[in-house]
């Protein structure tokens, strides 16, 4: 039988997912390999993995180049793919946070004009400022996004921490939180019935491993 | 062909020039040769397939009043319309769907016709998707609607024939997963969630998250143990008829043992139809809750990661424009199963003709190709008066397998492979042999 496609998100997340892949009972490539080729097969012929560039995990599974995922609910949610999101696993934890500058005047935030937001997750970003009836100017970045408040780009920026040390040496501090983050499984929406069976005790043996 | 208008002047004169930098809007595409012929084909063996099955074909306008296709039953579609203005000012809209027009025609025009009608309808299809996978804003629908019939008899029939078109489709394998809308109306109202949580519930379920279904249990408050338990066995309900015994387990009211019972129905039926190998359930499909009424399904096809086809019962439409009237339909993209069937292996050959034809100096020529075309031969006749060598190479080039010229009244030379030979011009029952 065809081995089930895995795509798993390079960098963050990669060491943990692939250790929780080893815990489930699933045999993993030679470390040599990892990291060094892109598309791997497990010596057990179970499963071929893909190792993708994080935001492109849920582009895969939605197309059904992988039948399962793993990635960040941040990067999933930012994504609006139309994929299965059947667990939630225990690593990857972070949150995605409003933040601006230390000592930034104290007002809600629903009575900014239109608040200039630096961003890598437009999206959800988007969605923030929308639901709470204002019109945010995003800025996307693709990287530092904690540079912008200080060299002027945007009041505001939304971006991913873990402990905070970054922000508050940016001199940036946390106002909302926008998302709780930690790994999801995402699945493809025909693989989950065309391979019903070996996604279920995909599924089931990477929860029971946790 | 250059058209003049009536003062005489081109048009190629006036008006924007064409940027050629952007030749298409997003979201259109062509379909050229071998692609046109396998839509086309498709399309063909569908509508032999249909009328084998007593369906009669719609041919339904492409644009009709926005007011007609926004219908609050097609909610969902409704932010996806294209429209545009006529000259009075009235808003019009491309066709999101085919049932929203077919509903229309049965509501205003043949609502006193003998019931059930068959329906059924090839044709382009627009909506303004944000980015989905497979999807272009246009694209080819082939459907039928069985209309007048409730129960699971037409339920049935509306299954085994999506099962039979795909197969006439010559799509090798396919699997339709059939959930009913019922089951989860059922369970939310014995789960009794507060409003802020429902639209939760329902996303969590579409997600088929079960960490989400915890969490939101977890903010709910009280929720008896029995309704708990089925909610977070909603997601693994889904594989063969085996799992209608486990959902008949976890009912919790009639709403969710009567769609139960349709299912195990509908299961007997499709087995006597001889299509339950085709079939799959799966108890937790939510999509277009408000729009279905009863039994719902999706096709998909190996490595193709969108579904191919989709329907079910919609007993609250037709409503909309006239007596009501149960309904039971399904809607195939016809863009996706070429895909699909290309990803299985069925290619579709470039059309190519059977025979390069010259006529330069023998106009009699011409007379031959009339016969072999009445033939159904294609006879590709060369316009540009190339020397037999020329033309037996532009033929090698191309993959057509013969060059033939008129040699004499009643001769013709024939250059195949094998070599250069003289043919009667009238031997046909040989020139069949060359219908590929």
């Amino acid at each position: 039988m065809a081995p089930l496609t895995i795509a798993l998100p390079k960098g963050r997340l990669a060491e943990a997912g692939l250790a929780c892949l080893a815990r489930a009972g699933y045999a993993l490539p030679a470390n040599g390999d990892i990291g060094r080729r892109l598309v791997l097969d497990s010596p057990d012929g179970r499963l071929r993995l893909v190792m993708a560039k994080p935001s492109d995990v849920p582009v895969f599974v939605e197309y059904g180049a992988a039948d399962l995922g793993i990635a960040g609910l941040d990067v999933v949610r930012e994504a609006e793919r139309d994929l299965y999101e059947p667990a939630r696993l225990p690593f990857g934890h972070c949150r995605l946070v409003l933040a601006g500058r230390q000592g930034r005047e104290e007002r809600p935030l629903r009575l900014e004009r239109s608040p200039k937001v630096a961003t890598k997750f437009p999206h959800l970003t988007e969605a923030f400022f929308r639901r709470r009836g204002l019109a945010p100017e995003i800025i996307v970045m693709s990287g530092s996004v904690e540079l912008a408040p200080q060299i002027g780009l945007a009041d505001l920026i939304v971006d991913l921490v873990q402990t905070g040390t970054t922000l508050r040496e940016n001199g940036l501090t946390e106002l909302h939180v926008v998302l709780e983050s930690q790994a999801v499984l995402v699945a493809n929406r025909a693989s989950y019935r065309l391979r019903a069976v070996e996604v279920r005790e995909f599924i089931d043996a990477v929860v029971a491993a946790g | 062909m250059p058209v003049t208008s009536p003062a005489g002047s081109s048009t190629a004169s006036v008006g924007p020039s064409f940027a050629a930098d952007r030749p298409l809007p997003e979201g259109v595409r062509d379909l050229l040769f071998a692609d046109a012929a396998a839509v086309r084909g498709m399309a063909a063996a569908l509508r032999a397939l249909w009328g084998t099955w007593s369906y009669r074909e719609l041919i339904l306008p492409t644009f009709e009043y926005a007011d007609t296709l926004a219908t609050d039953v097609g909610a969902q579609i409704d932010a996806e319309l294209y429209r545009f203005f006529d000259r009075q000012g009235r808003t019009l809209a491309l066709r999101p769907d085919m049932t929203l027009p077919t509903a229309r025609v049965v509501g205003t025009r043949l609502y006193d016709q003998p019931m059930p009608l068959r329906l059924c309808y090839v044709g382009s299809v627009f909506r303004h998707e944000r980015p989905r996978a497979g999807r272009q804003h246009e694209f080819i629908q082939a459907g039928i609607e069985l209309i007048g019939a409730p129960g699971h008899a037409a339920d049935a029939e509306a299954i085994a024939l999506a099962v039979a078109s795909l197969r006439a489709l010559g799509l090798p394998e396919f699997r339709i997963t059939i959930g009913h809308v019922g089951f989860f109306h059922g369970l939310s109202a014995a789960l009794a969630l507060p409003d802020r949580l429902a639209g939760w519930l329902r996303l969590a379920v579409d997600r088929r998250s079960e960490a989400e279904l915890a969490d939101l249990l977890g903010q709910a408050g009280t929720v008896a143990a029995t309704a708990r338990r089925a909610l977070l066995q909603l997601p693994r309900l889904t594989g063969p008829d085996a799992v209608l015994k486990e959902a008949e387990e976890l009912c919790l009211n009639g709403a969710m043992a009567s769609a139960v019972a349709d299912l195990q129905s509908l299961s007997g039926l499709l087995e006597a139809y001889g299509v339950a190998g085709a079939v799959n359930y799966d108890l937790a499909e939510v999509r277009d809750l408000d729009y279905y009424t009863g039994i719902t399904f999706e096709g998909f096809a190996p490595g193709l990661g969108v579904s191919l086809i989709s329907g079910g019962r919609y007993d609250e439409l037709i409503g909309h424009f006239g007596p009501e009237q149960p309904a039971v339909g399904w809607a195939l993209t016809l863009d996706q199963v070429l895909v699909a069937r290309e990803l299985q292996g069925v290619r579709q050959p470039e059309p190519v003709p059977d025979v390069l034809l010259s006529v330069t100096g023998h106009p009699e020529g011409l007379s031959w190709a009339s016969q072999a075309r009445a033939r159904g031969l294609r006879v590709e006749v060369d316009l540009a008066g190339l020397k037999p060598e020329d033309l037996w190479r532009s033929a090698q080039t191309r993959g057509i397998l013969r060059a033939v010229w008129p040699d004499g009244a009643d001769r013709l030379l024939v250059r195949e492979p094998e070599g250069e030979r003289q043919a009667a011009s009238d031997a046909w029952e040989e020139f069949a042999t060359w219908l590929r």
